[in-house]
């Protein structure tokens, strides 16, 4: 039996994300991934602070998901506050619609060498 | 730096194999992240009813290998259960492709992903998964029992090995690349 996290928390999830239900930036996606940018990140909410911690590096939407325990849609909407406050930043997608034939040759050969 | 992205979804019938797939090849132990959503907003991405009684989990695996430091690619198994096929748009958007996953003991239960990716024209390629002993079809009998589109490559793999995977994955590569058109002469 899982702990359910949303009862657990002190501030709940409507108020931390200002009654946002559904993310601005559309593009954000499973893949996407998500750096933070140095910055004083005292005054945010702890839930912010953990998104921020995990991706240090870059790490996708769906890996903070896993990692944070907090379902896909919770994490896309923090990410999506703390793009518009400027402390993190996105990597590209690639788009299948326009699919650019050298991020497919990079991808073949670097299969290849496994 | 630049850093891209890029989607691989392995589909298939329930038990053909997927996790065993994106296992075998993640650099990462495969993760688990999940969905939450209430019968209510079902196909809606949005958190509205996260506080509600009647809210769905759908658990997604994915795995990770990281090509160089400019490009990353993800594997995301697809959800087992037919209820959840509202997951699956989501999970295809952008993707670069998929990989159908065969257990030819349970042919028609690929069907329905296979009909998915044709429906929407998303590449992939239908991989059987030989673990389960021998096969006792011909490629073109399962191409006839899945009425597969003669373009769509058919490779036979073992999911539990890792080189065998990857070759999976080089199927669609090459796949997807030969479906670009020819690069036009100056």
């Amino acid at each position: 039996m899982h702990s359910d996290r949303e009862s657990e928390q002190l501030v709940p999830l409507y108020v931390l994300v200002n009654g946002r239900t559904t993310p601005r930036n559309a593009a954000l996606d499973l893949a996407t991934q998500v750096v933070a940018l140095p910055a004083d990140t005292t005054v945010l909410e702890p839930e912010y602070q953990q998104i921020l911690r995990q991706c240090q590096d870059w790490m996708s939407i769906a890996e903070i998901s896993a990692y944070l325990s907090r379902p896909l849609t919770v994490v896309k909407v923090l990410v999506d506050i703390l793009l518009e406050q400027g402390y993190v930043t996105l990597g590209s997608a690639a788009q299948r619609t326009v699919y650019d034939r050298a991020l497919l040759e990079t991808l073949l050969g670097g299969l290849q060498r496994l | 730096m630049e850093r891209t992205s890029v989607k691989v979804v392995i589909a298939g019938g329930f038990g053909a194999g997927k996790t065993t797939l994106v296992s075998s090849v993640s650099e990462i132990a495969p993760l688990t992240t999940e969905e939450v959503m209430t019968e209510a907003s079902i196909g809606v991405d949005d958190l509205a009813g996260l506080e509600s009684k009647t809210r769905t989990t759908v658990a997604l695996d994915f795995g990770r290998i990281t090509i160089n430091d400019e490009v990353v690619l993800y594997l995301f198994g697809t959800p087992g259960q037919d209820r959840f096929w509202f997951m699956w748009d989501e999970l295809t958007q952008g993707a670069l492709g998929a990989v159908v996953l065969v257990d030819t003991r349970r042919l028609p239960a690929s069907f329905a992903s296979v009909d998915y990716f044709e429906r929407r024209n998303i590449p992939f390629v239908l991989a059987v998964n030989t673990f389960f002993g021998e096969c006792a079809y011909s490629d073109d009998e399962i191409r006839s029992a899945l009425q597969l589109n003669p373009d769509v490559p058919l490779v036979r793999c073992d999911a539990r090995r890792a080189g065998s995977s990857v070759e999976v994955l080089i199927a669609l590569l090459q796949h997807v690349l030969a479906m670009l058109p020819a690069a036009s002469a100056p």
